[in-house]
């Protein structure tokens, strides 16, 4: 642009922005104060979703309604696993710290932090052998009265570590050969699954020690079609999806489990057209309607990992599918930027962003719902780092949320607003 | 300086300052300054990629270099069939060797994968390279025979660098080490 060019815009600004914009005396900024630190509104919402960013190591709290970032929370090194107190007042974080970032002695810790300030209210030493995996959750448990936390460990042995949250201190190791991942079953339980099937019940006494550690009867063939790891929990039921598509129900409410009835969430047609369950955290329930949301794809075997293109639902009371979502893709952001572009372009344009991101499909990797009386869908793809956002009831696409980082979820928790 | 000289200016600095944070180079050094993977989108279709430094002659037994199922830098190279992490050989080391300075676990996974040059099946070991961060080249995740978490032997999800003497479990890439043809119950 010449300068009499550059003469003439600024002139034509000036003119049409008018003499409001020059200083006037009588609306001088009154000076500010220095230091303020924001605190989250009490008791957290049920729309308040925690995203995990493998890459950046850390948990950040999105408010879906807003579409606002409301803080974060360091993970320690590698994929960050989170547990969320019932009453919603406190946040633990199992961490893995190396004194020189990457070498150095190793400290493992469960960190506690006050929900509504998100600072660091303790810390216990752990084991230095908590297990390292890619699982959205099983790596760490609550018992259900909120009091002990359960952390895995492989070393490549496996065993809990059991933390007393409620006096600050490590209570102790519990050998669990044979069976990994941890879930809660109890106000002193917790139940793992074992190599060939079983599943481990642990029961604690009030100091954290194990009074009982109980095996049960196969309840799934782990060789021929296994359960995956992603369980979704409602009331005293834990629910497994197996690679083949068979809903295993598992009773945790007495001393030991009771296996209710494999179910199918495929008919014969949708194993014929090739459907199949999977994704990384490919299970969602909403606890008060007992609508279960299985991610689903069209693939061969060994799929059981791929992304999905539709949701869908059912009601576990009457075990049948009533809904089908078909997904979008969540859309991609990039170093905390939005990569979405042209939506107030003139129609048909404004549909640009959207057609190149259906031709890689849906892509979606990562599901969960939100409690609470007007449930949410949050879907995320394994290099998004955006979240697409749905209504839970109606299934009807409502808008894309943006994380604060990375191309990479790797889980999504929403802990708020509903009920066990 | 008149009014509008000193609007000029400032509307040409706040330009200057936009391009400076917006520019390519900026955007790429914080790409680089964090060692972000740039494996694209799932979302998108990977580009092909022309692998001009892949050896051009075949080693003994293995399928033509050339090919993806013989190119040790490609996710389709066949021993990587059950595989989940970055190929070491893209990160300093090779498809069996791990990258300088770092320590490669003892203990591992192993998958079974079909060799398309001899169409035999083979025991491949996952072995993890442990001590150095995240390599971030080469995602690549298949899951042939790939089973869950509880079943150790048979997960790609776990870090295995929790097997090494010194590193500790800092996971930095993986290699995929032939141990032998599978038997009948190992397929």
């Amino acid at each position: 642009m010449s300068r009499r060019a550059g003469a003439i815009v600024t002139s034509c600004l000036v003119l049409a922005l008018g003499p409001a914009t020059i200083a006037r005396p009588d609306v001088a900024l009154e000076a500010e104060h220095i230091g303020s630190v924001e605190t989250l509104p009490m008791p957290p919402a049920a729309h308040w979703v925690w995203v995990a960013d493998p890459l950046l190591e850390r948990l950040v709290l999105i408010d879906l309604d807003s579409g606002r970032t409301l803080g974060m929370i360091d993970g320690g090194w590698g994929i960050p696993t989170v547990l969320f107190s019932a009453d919603g007042r406190e946040v633990y974080v199992p961490e893995t710290h190396y004194a020189r970032r990457s070498r150095g002695e190793r400290t493992d810790v469960v960190t506690l932090y006050d929900t509504e300030s998100l600072a660091v209210r303790g810390e216990v030493v752990i084991p230095a052998k908590r297990a390292h995996n890619a699982q959205p959750g099983g790596n760490a448990a609550l018992s259900d009265d909120g009091r002990f936390a359960a952390v895995f460990n492989m070393n490549p042995g496996t065993s809990l570590s059991i933390v007393d949250l409620r006096e600050q201190r490590f209570a102790g190791e519990i050998p669990t050969p044979g069976c990994s991942l941890v879930y809660g079953a109890g106000a002193r339980r917790f139940v793992m699954i074992c190599a060939d099937g079983a599943l481990l019940t642990v029961t604690l006494d009030d100091s954290g020690q194990a009074v009982s550690r109980v095996r049960s009867e196969p309840f799934f063939d782990s060789i021929a079609d296994p359960v995956t790891e992603k369980a979704v929990r409602v009331g005293d039921r834990w629910l497994f999806a197996s690679f083949e598509g068979m809903l295993h129900a598992v009773d945790v409410s007495g001393d030991a489990p009771r296996f209710e009835k494999p179910w199918s969430l495929l008919s014969d047609d949708d194993r014929a057209d090739e459907w199949r369950v999977g994704g990384t955290q490919h299970l969602a329930v909403h606890r008060a309607s007992g609508r279960l949301y299985s991610l689903v794809h069209q693939g061969g075997v060994d799929s059981h990992k791929d992304a999905g293109s539709e949701l869908w639902v059912y009601d576990l009371a009457s075990k049948k599918r009533v809904q089908r979502i078909e997904l979008s893709n969540p859309g991609i952001t990039f170093l905390g930027a939005s990569l979405e572009f042209g939506q107030d372009w003139v129609w048909p344009f404004s549909g640009t962003y959207d057609a190149l991101l259906s031709l890689g499909g849906a892509a979606v990797s990562n599901v969960t719902v939100t409690q609470g009386d007007d449930p949410l869908l949050v879907t995320s793809s394994a290099f998004s780092g955006a979240l697409g956002i749905y209504d839970a009831t109606t299934g009807e696409f409502l808008r894309r949320v943006q994380t604060t980082g990375n191309m990479i979820s790797s889980s999504i928790h929403a802990p708020w607003g509903g009920t066990r | 300086m008149g009014l509008q000289d000193r609007i000029d200016r400032w509307l040409g600095g706040a330009s200057r300052q936009l391009a400076r944070k917006t520019s390519r180079r900026g955007f790429l050094a914080r790409v680089g300054g964090l060692g972000v993977v740039t494996a694209g989108a799932s979302a998108l279709p990977l580009l092909p990629v022309r692998r001009a430094f892949a050896q051009r002659e075949p080693a003994p037994g293995e399928p033509a270099p050339g090919t993806p199922q013989g190119d040790p830098n490609a996710c389709e190279y066949w021993r990587y069939c059950s595989i989940d992490g970055f190929l070491s050989s893209c990160c300093g080391g090779t498809h069996r060797s791990c990258p300088p300075g770092t320590e490669m676990s003892a203990i591992t996974w192993v998958g079974t994968c079909r060799n398309p040059k001899d169409g035999k099946d083979y025991v491949i070991s996952y072995n993890d390279c442990c001590g150095k961060d995240t390599c971030g080249r080469c995602f690549c995740h298949r899951n042939e025979g790939d089973k869950p978490v509880y079943l150790p032997q048979r997960s790609n999800d776990i870090n295995w660098c929790m097997g090494t003497r010194e590193a500790g479990v800092i996971y930095n890439s993986t290699v995929s080490i032939v141990i032998g043809v599978a038997t009948e119950d190992e397929r």
